[in-house]
């Protein structure tokens, strides 16, 4: 799945105030990416690890020549795969900003109006300095994180292991 | 009827409809609605009647209209009722109710630019608009009130009487005229703010002084007593009517009359301080004889001759590759912006086009100043000097000088090309400068010509000798311009691409070669079973004559019958025969495709060679010589020597290594720092090197080294080394280090890279502010590199730098750990051994590898490597590598070592920072994506050297006021003097222009602004006066960088509050120390007039 091919991926955007989005599930939480990023779901990728690295960081794949860097949501929010046989790796961005992630089924075009995080939402600790926006439909909260510094923050913390 | 200037060269209607339409056009560029709207409608009017003959009286009016336009632009919302009248006027027929009329004039009113320059006309003097469209009497001696209405925007054009003087004057001139036209501006004001009124009378007293008008100034003395003996309306009436007459003045101060009706103004009996007959007399006698002699002096001698050096397009050998590239971004679309407008002018253009054509040419000046193109400099230095004469005249250029202007254009095109090597070098360039200098020659003997007694002009000098010198048709090209020709700009997004992409080729070239290995092995297998076949057929085939043989051995045989008969044969004889037959030609067939496959393997080798010189000539783009950086290395290393009055030289090494230009530049930053520090903290002082026994002069040794995928770099000198005792003594002083807790050298080493470390009590702009080595490491940190620092106490420091370079080819091992495949680095292996070399002994955790008897401390590379699900390492090991580090060498059990390539290494993108023991990584020929081991790295303890990795939230914090605001329009200057001062230990922002400027300055106040004098919307001076209004601004100190030499600008700057005033081209060294002197305090008092 591609969107928008003419949009410069790099840098990642902050998000705010996208009308239409690409939502995406990780066990009991929702993401939303802003339309403008570019969104491309892998077949057939092979993730090579990386030694001495965490478990929620998977490695890299090799997306058309860019080493792209796999991270595992769920281990991240200590979810559970729905369904390991429907699991997809999705890459947001695009070239050698493109950062992929587990994700449970397929991302799907979702309309949502995030507001503000609130100080009482239960978010893990590495991903609340990054939540941008929430939108919550039923019992679902689907966040919208500044992706761009989430995977940057990620990415110290591997180099800090 | 006082219509605004207009333009005579807008002669036929279609000519002023085209300028409104192109006005319109730029107004809408400018996003300047309401003008870009009202000038549409004017356009339309002149369109909606092409066949009617124009009135005449409307044309007047739209001929003024671009001036008010120009107006406008600069910010003067006085000139909105002028350009309601003229909007409104009967002549015109604009089809507009009321209503649309109001909307129309609302929009101006609301789009006017948020500008209020000096120059803003004296329409505040009075509720008179400046462009006042009622009938009035052309001025006169005699009629001295209606001149109020020439204090308007526009110069004033008559200056016959000025048109003998130098040009110098004729600016200087301007400048007083533009003065009163401040001082007029404030007048409005003078109720609520009469000291500034005051001020502003007393500053143009002052300017015309300093030209030798001294009988202006002590009227205008006696005017500034007026305002300090009294107020009110009618006061101010007087004065304005005063600055009209001091107006007509300036415009004719050599006539006989000259100065009669200033002075006799002086003695209206309504003044409060009425001048007395005999002073009158004595001002009016100074009045007619200005002291101008030193007019003549001032300013440097315009050359007769142009020569050959003047149009060199040679470059400086130690040229800024940096800005370098920014001119050569510049120069083609300035050229193509001149060579446009001077086409335009061709059929008539506008004074806005001889003010862009002006600017564009003072840009052009600077940037070829600052890197050192002396051809396109001394062309555009000369053009822009003819242009400023023709805006200073509000003329527009005729046909000789519209010719000359497009011929310069032509030649700047020529040389930009030239320079970006599209082309030679233009082989007129000699011939068209000389014409420009005569030009500019007689514009400072005799005065802007009249444009029609131009061609006759230059037709005389032709005469007169001044000819063009002759030029041989084609000039050969200095050599290094035919180094210039082979630049080209590619953006480093290309490269990148390029290089991926090739390196995708190799990828697919080694999976395509593997397929071929694997071809090449099944063929093998089958030529095998093809000689297995033939061996058969071949032992069949015996057989089957074997038994015929002992068939007609024990059968009976017809006498009769011949053995050779076929009846003899049976089938089975023709298909053991046909199948060896079979057996030997797929044999054959084999051997062929054996044969197209070696010339197939052949083909691709040669194409992975092509492909690697491919990558390897991409990888070449990216890289600049280290060299490149030594110039500005020794500059800021002499600049540091001499604030700090210590001595020491500079060695250079590994100059001759090409790295990645972005690295490379990234690098220059910290370690200039690093230079600095070496001089300030490391380097005793003459006496005390003397005392210590050391050479007077001190090392300082920079060195750079590639080390597998990183440049290396040491900053070394033989200094006094890290002060264990003060950096201790800092620490506790801070509560870092608990007083009397042992500390190890290398923690107290570390110490000197925290944020706002110091040892200094006081702090200098060399070093010692505390922002130093912690904005070192930041920086270093933040491209992905370690620091090291390596101290011993009375000898020296080294300070190391290791940054990855983003792309590199290295020598790697391919090895197997457990299931997983890495690619080890041939940096620090010393060799290889496979298994059943040496003997391993010792428990697990403690291992040691021992070989003819010399032990090694061996340790697992799956256990330096932790891949998830690994598994134990077979013992024996299937290979042995012996790596070197700094003192030691350790042996690395490996499972296996299963093949040996160059490898393309990159980095692990923007979002994964530097690895601690990973070069980056690779992809192999599957495709699959291989970490790049650096074993040396990976088995240094973690801690045990003095090498700090990122810190991001350390980096982030480092506080960003900057020390220094740079503000200038020109973006090649900006970055020279960015460069500079961040090489002098300055953290610098920069400005476009005031209007930039000012609005950092909202949000923080740095230690001092370097401004440029001319900016497009807020100039130099305006951005002083705008800093000097505000409570933080009075004291801040305000440098000024300009090319305007004369002694008028310098009376500006000084009046406007700017503390020194240079002119260009201005030496580095003079500028740093006025700089260090002002932020020192050092400064007594305003301007320096010898400065620069």
């Amino acid at each position: 799945m591609e969107s928008n091919p003419q949009q410069p991926a790099a840098p990642l955007p902050n998000p705010a105030r996208q009308a239409t989005w690409f939502g995406f599930r990780v066990g009991r939480f929702g993401f939303l990416v802003p339309e403008v990023l570019f969104g491309e779901v892998i077949e057939q990728a092979q993730v090579n690890p990386l030694p001495n690295t965490q478990a929620w960081f998977h490695g890299l794949c090799n997306l058309r020549g860019h080493l792209v860097p796999v991270f595992d949501p769920h281990r991240l929010l200590g979810e559970e795969v729905a369904d390991p046989r429907k699991r997809r790796l999705f890459a947001i961005g695009r070239g050698e900003r493109a950062v992929a992630l587990w994700i449970d089924g397929l991302p799907e075009l979702r309309d949502a109006a995030p507001q503000p995080p609130t100080a009482d939402l239960p978010l893990p600790e590495h991903l609340r300095p990054h939540a941008a926006g929430v939108h919550r439909e039923g019992e679902r909260l689907w966040l919208v994180p500044d992706y761009g510094a989430w995977f940057k923050a990620l990415g110290r913390s591997l180099a800090s292991t | 009827m006082a219509i605004p200037v207009s333009h005579p060269a807008l002669e036929s209607a279609a000519e002023l409809a085209a300028c409104l339409e192109s006005l319109a056009d730029e107004a809408g560029a400018q996003d300047l609605q309401g003008l870009q709207d009202a000038t549409w409608m004017l356009a339309e009017a002149l369109h909606e009647a092409p066949e009617r003959e124009p009135d005449p009286e409307a044309l007047s009016l739209l001929r003024g209209w671009p001036e008010l336009a120009a107006a406008y632009r600069r910010g003067m919302a006085a000139i909105l009722p002028a350009m309601r009248q003229v909007l409104r006027h009967p002549a015109l027929g604009l089809p507009l109710s009321e209503e649309e009329f109001d909307w129309l004039e609302a929009r101006l009113a609301e789009g006017v630019p948020a500008v209020e320059r000096a120059e803003e006309p004296a329409a505040h003097l009075d509720e008179t608009p400046a462009f006042a469209l009622d009938e009035a009497p052309a001025p006169s001696a005699e009629d001295l009130p209606s001149q109020a209405s020439g204090l308007d925007v526009a110069p004033v054009p008559a200056q016959k009487a000025l048109q003998g003087l130098p040009r110098q004057a004729q600016e200087l001139i301007d400048l007083l005229l533009m003065q009163a036209g401040a001082v007029a501006a404030v007048l409005d004001n003078a109720e609520s703010d009469p000291e500034a009124a005051r001020d502003e009378f007393e500053r143009f007293g002052n300017a015309a002084r300093t030209v030798g008008l001294e009988g202006l100034a002590e009227a205008a003395a006696q005017v500034a007593a007026n305002l300090h003996a009294g107020a009110g309306p009618e006061l101010r009436a007087l004065v304005a009517e005063w600055l009209a007459e001091a107006q007509v003045y300036l415009t004719a101060f050599t006539e006989p009359e000259a100065g009669a009706g200033l002075v006799a103004r002086l003695a209206d009996p309504r003044w409060p301080l009425v001048l007395a007959a005999e002073a009158a007399a004595a001002i009016l006698a100074r009045m007619r004889g200005p002291d101008t002699q030193w007019w003549q002096e001032a300013g440097p001698v315009r050359a007769a001759t142009a020569s050959a050096e003047e149009v060199s397009l040679a470059l400086p050998a130690d040229v800024n590759p940096k800005l370098l590239g920014i001119l050569l971004r510049e120069l083609p679309v300035h050229t193509r912006q001149l060579a446009a407008i001077a086409q335009r002018l061709q059929t008539g253009g506008s004074p806005e086009d001889i003010d862009t054509a002006q600017r564009i040419a003072h840009t052009l000046k600077g940037s070829a100043n600052t890197v050192g193109v002396r051809g396109v400099a001394a062309l555009t230095h000369q053009l822009e000097d003819i242009l400023l004469a023709c805006a200073k005249a509000g003329q527009v250029p005729g046909r000789a000088l519209r010719e000359l202007l497009l011929d310069a254009a032509d030649c700047l095109e020529g040389m930009a090309e030239a320079l970006l090597g599209q082309g030679p070098a233009p082989a007129d360039a000699l011939a068209v400068l000389q014409r420009i200098l005569d030009f500019a020659n007689r514009i400072d003997r005799e005065g802007l010509p009249e444009p029609d007694a131009e061609l006759d002009a230059v037709a005389s000098a032709l005469e007169a000798g001044a000819a063009p010198i002759a030029v041989p048709a084609a000039e050969p090209a200095p050599a290094v311009e035919e180094s210039a020709a082979a630049l080209v700009q590619i953006p480093v997004e290309q490269v990148e691409d390029l290089l991926r992409l090739s390196g995708e080729s190799l990828i697919f070239n080694g999976q395509a070669q593997e397929r071929l290995r694997r071809v090449k092995a099944q063929l093998q297998a089958m030529q095998a079973q093809f000689e297995q076949l033939r061996l058969l057929g071949q032992e069949l085939e015996e057989l089957v004559d074997l038994r015929d043989w002992s068939g007609r051995a024990y059968g009976r045989v017809r006498a009769d019958f011949d053995a050779l008969e076929l009846d003899q044969y049976n089938e089975l004889h023709t298909a053991s025969r046909r199948m060896v037959e079979a057996a030997v030609d797929a044999r054959e067939m084999g051997l062929d495709v054996v044969a197209e496959l070696a010339r197939m393997d052949e083909a691709l080798d040669y194409q992975q060679r092509l492909v690697v010189d491919v990558q390897e000539a991409v990888m070449r783009a990216r890289l600049v010589p280290v060299s490149t950086l030594l110039p500005r290395l020794r500059r800021g290393l002499r600049q540091t020597l001499r604030l700090t009055g210590k001595k020491a030289e500079l060695d250079f090494e590994g100059g001759d290594l090409a790295i990645d230009g972005e690295v490379l530049g990234a690098i220059a930053e910290p370690l200039m720092h690093l230079l600095r520090n070496a001089v300030d903290h490391g380097l005793e002082a003459p006496e005390e090197r003397a005392r210590r026994g050391k050479p007077e002069l001190g090392r300082i040794a920079v060195a750079f080294d590639r080390e597998g995928n990183h440049a290396l770099v040491r900053c070394r000198d033989d200094g006094r080394g890290l002060d264990y005792a003060a950096i201790r003594a800092a620490a506790e002083a801070r509560g870092w280090l608990p007083p009397g807790q042992p500390a190890s050298e290398q923690e107290l080493a570390r110490m000197i890279l925290r944020p706002n470390f110091s040892t200094r009590a006081v702090s200098t702009h060399i070093s010692g502010r505390g922002v130093g080595m912690d904005a070192v490491q930041a920086q270093v940190a933040a491209l992905g590199g370690t620091l090291a620092l390596r101290s011993v106490v009375g000898v020296g420091l080294t300070v190391e730098l290791r940054v990855p370079l983003p792309l590199s080819r290295s020598h790697a091992l391919l090895v197997r750990v457990g299931s997983q495949r890495v690619a080890v680095a041939s940096r620090g292996l010393d060799q290889i051994f496979y298994s059943g070399v040496g003997q391993l002994h010792g428990p697990e955790d403690a291992l040691e590898w021992r070989l003819d008897g010399v032990p090694y401390p061996a340790v697992r590379l799956g256990n330096l490597l932790r891949f998830p699900g690994s598994r134990p390492v077979p013992d024996p090991p299937g290979a042995i590598l012996l790596v070197r580090t700094a003192d030691s060498a350790t042996a690395v059990l490996a499972d296996a070592v299963f093949d040996s390539r160059e490898l393309v290494v990159k980095d692990l993108g923007p979002y994964l920072p530097k690895l601690r023991g990973l070069m980056g990584a690779t992809v192999l020929g599957d495709g699959t994506v291989t970490a790049v081991v650096d074993l040396p790295e990976l088995l240094r303890a973690p801690g045990q050297p003095v090498a700090v990795a990122a810190d991001w939230a350390e980096a982030a914090a480092i506080p960003e006021v900057p020390d220094v605001l740079v503000v200038d329009d020109s973006l090649s200057q900006r970055r020279a003097l960015e460069q500079l001062l961040a090489d002098a230990g300055f953290r610098v922002k920069s400005a476009r222009d005031g209007m930039e400027a000012a609005e950092i300055l909202a949000k923080e106040w740095p230690l001092l602004v370097l401004t440029d004098l001319e900016m497009p919307r807020m100039n130099g001076i305006e951005l002083t006066a705008h800093i000097r209004a505000q409570p933080e601004g009075k004291s801040l100190p305000i440098l000024m960088v300009t090319s305007r030499t004369t002694q008028r600008h310098r009376q500006l700057a000084e009046d406007a509050g700017v503390d020194a005033y240079f002119t260009k081209p201005v030496r580095d060294d003079d500028l740093l120390d006025k700089l260090h002197g002002v932020l020192a305090g050092a400064i007594a008092g305003p301007v320096r007039r010898g400065a620069g």
